[in-house]
């Protein structure tokens, strides 16, 4: 599998690491709201079809990014950086 | 030379004598042969046994696709079993054995299987090793030991116990173009990418390009096509944007493109050429792919077409035209298609003699009619063979008329002299990498056939693997495979004129015929068509449980002969056609591959070691260094005669009562820069920093987002916005890992940058009570008096002229220092502070004395924070800070997280005065062989100089509660059962004084 | 000035190695480097961090992904993620100055000049050497001279310059330099290789 990472591009699967699910909200970090921090670190959806994660390129440029892709069939749709504001002076 | 060879012919170099042996014989072929071809040529026609049945068996076919020869290959000491002799190259030297037998391939014991034909068929296993479920057998061992016999009695060659000594190496490569198959179209393919500027590379799994062309006996543009393919591939070699891989088996098509291939770069020579691999891993991406694989030809089941003699018509063909070898004296074709009129009008023109063609339809093509008059045989058009004699080979076949129509037959069998027999059931276009690649192959009525999908990926199909099996199709469609991956349009260009016509190979849709006794569909498998029906009978109607269930086609061949047979068999039963029965998607690999190959580099050293910049001191100085993680950290400095225990116990005295030094250069290390960066630690340590002053540490604690332990180590302020993580050596990677996401994912906003240090720094820890002395003799550019360098100070300074950064900070509960400097001047100051501490007897310690002196104290390290503990279960609640939120304080005080009856952290005296265990369980009551209920284990142990009894730290139920009371340790798998007395973790100068003194 | 020690061992001796007998494919030196430190622009400073580094260190950086420069005192400088650029030079006092120079409002430099280790590996068979350890295409036009790659080999992070046609940087872990040097010269044996 290939990932084509914005900054880097096409990249062996081997060099990024999967950071989890990307479609969670994580509480305000002041929340107590015990349910959404249990929703948060606990509750996955896991579909069957599209799907949005969290991979680092870990083996490059080390920025996280967000992999849209489909469980299935392994097809990757987008792949964006997680922190909106990343970028050279290309972005 | 031989009995079956003919005189001249073939593309073999007959002035090139090769020696070789096979089961011990001494036998010779020619320069290109293969092993297959050459023991051919010796009149060798056993060359192995059967799977399950142990049946004599020859060779079937002459490629990749080969079920039965089969042999094991003796290199270098090392035995390398199942690999087809179809696929060996001979060389001076090489040793062959047979598989499968005992104790003699002609004379084997195992083939009185062959008798109990009716008791082991499929689903054999599945039956069979479930034992008796009732009756004196039930569960027994004597069941056990027969099952071992006869799993013993099925199978394939032997694997070595000895490491394999063959070097591997992996590749990567990128092109535009792959071309995988270096046939006719393959060829065609990659001239036209490469006449377009394209970076190709083009695969062939065979030693030399050309494919059909090899054997066809066509002419090509007036050349002789073997020569013609031998010049285009001589061109497309001169070009810089083309790679030629030969012995390259492209075996997997993955993702984005990205393709798998083994080259077999010198299993054709005797010896690998020092430094040099055996055999190399391609991974291969490709912007676009050509899939000329070609196809291969089908057998027809019917009983007895595994003998020894029966080989597939094209094979015959291959073997008279490239290796100038004939299948037998007398051979018979046996056809359902035009494709047999051509081998057999090749057998006939290179010498042979042939008896008959049985053809199953009723009337032939007239190009059919003259090849056989070419051959010197009239057809026998609207027969069927239905049976097969043989001894050891074979003697006769039995005919019978056939209606193709109606699949019935009629009349008497009558028997046909000869000694081999040449099958054609059609051609199957090699779809595995197009299946591999995501797409399901569609079923041809007209071709009987099952053709090529709708790419998934970026590929396009050339030449007989689009089921178009002529040499002009095969050069059109090639070229115009090429032109597309180049973006090109498809040519009108002329192209290459082949003589002679090709012929219409559409087959008859007959794939068995059925009568008395084994038809084998599934030969590697001895999977016959009975089984098949088997299946049906009892439910496994699915292809991929008729699969499972039969294991047909899941031998190394992969059922590249018996995918189509069996699932026409099949439907046949389930009264279906062929495509509603379906096909299984195949799997990689598309012909085996040695798992060294797939180890490639990582043979032997699985993991990287990394060092320490003090290492080769450690080393020089008698230091037994014991890996930890990927670093390798001195275990004891052992003096002569000394035991690990005798040396760690004398370093960690020797800390307590004057001063040691330890190299701590493996701590994770992370500059922590910017103008947030005391808000990121105050929200990722569970304590604050942001009122930390510059020029002092603290100690601080990380959780999870769940309320666990992550990890702990103490971070240094620099400056204002400049910060020094240190993490622990096992958990640098993670924490890293973990800040970055936070930064990227939870607080973009914040203004942080994060820098793994940890090569930058060599580290070394000065503990004792001479520790102050110590540096107090070598430390310039700054006093480390107890008021310049306070507990958690830092100060900078110089020693030998090289800058130091010197942290008073303590792990061993002893007055201590971290030294750091630059990793370049790591052993220069490492040595200064040997010498500076040497009145002082000052004593290198490593991992052994280091956790002695932390059990002592009740430091806790990763054996403690081992994902299930929380801070409060390790009495680190003081640093819970209830100002601030942080990472983990969202669910830290979730009730299972509280309850006092969780594992907590205590301390444990040996009361026997032996030693404890790691991991080994406490128990309140019990005996050494029926312990009690375990209330917790043991986390490390030592012996402890300084309370002079064996100790330890462990998770126990209730933890504190327990305080003063007594408990077992259970060590079963040690043999070790003693009591113990549970104390506090702060087993040795619990108030801290020597610390701070 | 005090001496640095290398971090390879002694047995990484000059010589040639493997199978050289029809020519040495590649060779491997380590490149001494005085200073080298990784600079990291705040978002949306990553042009303002290039143009400085550019005017301290006399090159011509952009701040496009993957970009790089070099000088002729051997002061070179590329990109290994967003914004973020490793720069290294001959002379010890390169880091300092780079640290001093770039104002806080722009990035953060930290020195890292003892802690990684660099590798010079040239000659003919250079791609197909490091093709070996690295999933990179190495062809000059998909990696041009000067262009930077921040890559893995296993456990092992690697950050590598394109020097010239025939010869590239390797930035390793300094810690790992002669596991890296190790797998370096396994990977050369074919080709042949020396060692200066």
């Amino acid at each position: 599998m290939l990932i084509d990472c914005p900054h880097c591009g096409p990249r062996d699967l081997a060099e990024f690491s999967y950071q989890g699910d990307a479609t969670r909200t994580r509480p305000d970090l002041a929340s107590t709201d015990t349910k959404a921090w249990l929703d948060y670190v606990y509750h996955r959806p896991n579909p069957a079809g599209r799907h949005r994660e969290f991979w680092q390129h870990a083996g490059g440029c080390r920025a996280h990014l967000v992999v849209e892709r489909d469980t299935l069939t392994h097809e990757i749709f987008t792949v964006s950086f997680a922190r909106k504001t990343s970028g050279g002076d290309a972005a | 030379m031989s009995p079956r060879r003919s005189t001249s012919g073939g593309l073999i170099d007959r002035t090139r004598t090769v020696r070789f042996t096979f089961d011990g014989e001494n036998l010779s072929g020619h320069a290109g042969d293969t092993l297959a071809s050459a023991l051919l040529a010796n009149g060798v026609s056993l060359m192995g046994r059967s799977f399950k049945y142990h049946r004599p068996r020859g060779v079937f076919s002459a490629g990749v696709d080969e079920p039965n020869a089969l042999v094991t290959l003796l290199r270098g000491g090392v035995r390398e079993p199942n690999i087809p002799a179809t696929q060996i190259e001979i060389y001076d030297g090489l040793r062959a054995e047979s598989q499968n037998r005992f104790p003699s391939l002609a004379w084997d014991l195992g083939a009185v299987n062959q008798l109990g034909g009716r008791l082991i068929g499929a689903g054999f296993y599945y039956k069979t090793f479930m034992g008796p479920v009732i009756g004196p057998l039930k569960g027994t061992r004597f069941w056990m030991m027969c099952e071992h016999f006869i799993r013993r009695a099925a199978g394939l060659g032997r694997a070595d116990y000895e490491a394999d000594p063959s070097r591997y190496e992996r590749v990567n490569a990128f092109c535009d173009v792959l071309v995988v198959g270096g046939g006719i179209a393959g060829l065609m393919a990659a001239e036209a990418a490469a006449k377009a500027g394209k970076r190709v590379i083009l695969a062939e799994q065979e030693p030399v390009t050309g494919g059909f062309a090899r054997w066809s006996g066509e002419t090509n543009e007036g050349k002789q096509a073997h020569e013609w393919a031998s010049n285009l591939t001589a061109r497309l070699a001169s070009l810089d944007n083309v790679r030629l891989l030969t012995r390259t088996a492209v075996w997997g098509y993955y993702d984005g493109n990205t393709l798998a291939a083994l080259e077999r770069v010198h299993d054709h020579v005797a010896r690998t050429p020092k430094g040099h691999p055996r055999q190399r891993h391609w991974t291969i991406r490709a912007t676009d792919v050509v899939l000329a694989t070609g196809a291969l030809e089908r057998p027809i089941v019917f009983p007895g077409n595994d003998r020894p003699g029966v080989m597939l018509a094209g094979a015959a063909r291959r073997y008279a035209a490239e290796f100038g070898i004939l299948p037998g004296n007398r051979t018979i074709f046996f056809t359902n298609n035009d494709s047999a009129y051509e081998a057999a009008a090749t057998i006939k023109r290179a010498g042979g003699h042939v008896a008959a063609i049985v053809d199953v339809r009723a009337r032939i093509s007239s190009a059919a009619s003259e090849l056989a008059t070419a051959a010197g045989v009239s057809p026998l058009t609207g027969h069927a063979i239905v049976g097969t004699k043989c001894g050891k080979t074979l003697s006769r076949v039995f005919v019978q008329a056939y209606d193709a129509a109606s699949g019935t037959l009629s009349g008497d069998a009558r028997p046909l002299e000869c000694d081999s027999l040449a099958v054609s059931g059609g051609w199957q276009p090699v779809l595995h990498l197009a299946s591999q690649a995501g797409a399901k192959p569609v079923w041809d009525e007209e071709k009987q056939a099952f053709l090529p999908p709708e790419p998934t990926q970026r590929w396009a199909g050339a030449g007989a693997f689009l089921g178009t099996f002529g040499t002009v199709d095969a050069l059109g469609s090639g070229r115009d495979a090429g032109l597309k991956c180049a973006g090109k349009r498809p040519s009108r260009g002329k192209l290459p004129e082949i003589a002679p016509e090709p012929l219409d190979l559409t087959p008859a849709p007959v794939l068995e015929i059925r009568g008395k006794g084994k038809a084998f569909v599934d030969f590697q498998h001895d999977v016959i068509a009975d089984d098949v029906r088997l299946a049906h009978r009892e439910g496994f109607v699915s292809v991929e449980h008729l699969k499972r269930y039969t294991t047909l086609g899941m031998a190394t061949d992969q059922g590249k002969t018996s995918n189509v047979p069996g699932l026409a068999i099949m439907a046949a039963a389930r009264g279906i056609t062929i495509p509603e029965a379906g096909t299984t998607r195949f799997r990689p690999p598309y012909s085996p591959v040695a798992i060294g190959a797939m180890a490639a580099e990582r043979y032997g050293d699985l993991k990287p070691e990394r060092y320490t910049p003090i290492h080769d001191w450690h080393v020089d100085h008698g230091a037994e260094m014991t890996p930890a993680g990927l670093w390798h950290r001195p275990l004891v400095y052992a003096a002569a005669g000394e035991t690990v225990e005798q040396a760690y116990i004398r370093e960690a005295a020797a800390v307590r009562r004057s001063v040691g030094i330890v190299d701590v250069s493996t701590l994770g290390k992370i500059a922590v820069k910017g103008p947030d960066a005391a808000t990121f630690l105050d929200r990722v340590y569970t304590n604050t920093f942001s009122t930390l002053k510059v020029g002092k540490a603290r100690y601080g604690l990380m959780l999870r987002e769940d309320g666990i332990a992550f990890d702990d180590g103490t971070t240094w302020r620099l400056g204002e916005t400049d910060f020094l993580m240190t993490t622990t050596t096992a958990n640098a990677g993670a924490v890293m890992q973990h800040l970055e996401y936070c930064l990227d994912i939870l607080w973009p906003e914040l203004k942080v940058h994060l820098t793994s240090v940890t090569d930058q720094w060599a580290g070394a820890a000065i503990a004792g009570p001479k520790a102050r002395a110590v540096l107090e003799r070598c430390v310039t550019g700054t006093r480390v008096d107890n008021e310049t360098l306070p507990f958690m100070g830092i100060v900078h300074g110089e020693i030998e002229g090289a800058p130091v950064m010197i942290c008073r900070l303590s792990f061993s509960g002893e007055l201590a220092y971290e030294v750091y400097c630059a990793a370049g001047y790591g052993t220069l100051i490492w040595e200064a502070l040997m010498e500076a501490g040497e009145p002082f007897d000052i004593t290198p310690y490593g991992m052994e004395a280091l956790g002695a002196l932390r059990i002592e104290k009740g430091h806790v390290t990763g054996a403690e924070i081992d994902g299930r503990t929380t801070a409060r279960d390790l009495y680190l609640d003081w640093m819970l800070s209830k100002k601030k939120p942080f990472i983990g304080s969202g669910l830290m005080d979730r009730p299972a997280l509280i309850d006092k009856n969780r594992l907590r952290l205590v301390g444990v005296i040996s009361l026997d005065g032996q030693k404890l265990g790691g991991g080994a369980h406490l128990v309140e009551r019990g005996t050494p062989d029926e312990p009690g209920e375990s209330i917790g284990h043991v986390t490390a142990f030592c012996y402890s100089p300084a309370l002079q009894k064996y100790i330890g730290l462990a998770l126990v139920r209730g933890g504190k509660a327990r305080h003063g009371t007594r408990a077992y340790l259970s060590d079963p798998l040690r043999k070790r059962f003693g009591q113990v007395e549970i104390v506090s973790h702060h087993l040795f100068d619990p108030d801290g004084e020597r610390m701070h003194g | 000035m005090v001496e640095r020690a290398s971090p390879l061992g002694s047995d990484f001796r000059p010589g040639s190695y493997g199978d050289f007998v029809e020519g040495t494919g590649v060779t491997i030196l380590e490149a001494l480097k005085g200073s080298i430190v990784e600079a990291s622009a705040w978002p949306g400073e990553e042009k303002t961090l290039a143009e400085n580094l550019s005017a301290i260190c006399r090159l011509k950086l952009s701040a496009s992904p993957g970009s790089g420069a070099a000088n002729r005192e051997g002061t070179c400088a590329f990109n290994i993620g967003p914004g973020r650029f490793i720069v290294s030079g001959q002379g010890e006092a390169l880091a300092g100055v780079i640290i001093a120079a770039i104002d806080e409002s722009v990035g953060t430099v930290t020195d890292l000049s003892h802690g990684r280790a660099v590798f010079a590996v040239e000659g003919p068979k250079v791609e197909w050497v490091l093709a070996k350890l690295f999933a990179l295409d190495f062809s000059l036009s998909a990696f041009p001279v000067h262009t930077g790659r921040a890559t893995a080999h296993h456990d092992l992070f690697v950050q590598i310059q394109r020097r010239g046609e025939k010869r590239f940087e390797l930035y390793v872990f300094r810690s790992f330099a002669r596991a890296f040097a190790k797998t370096l010269r396994r990977a050369s044996e074919d080709v042949g290789y020396a060692i200066r």
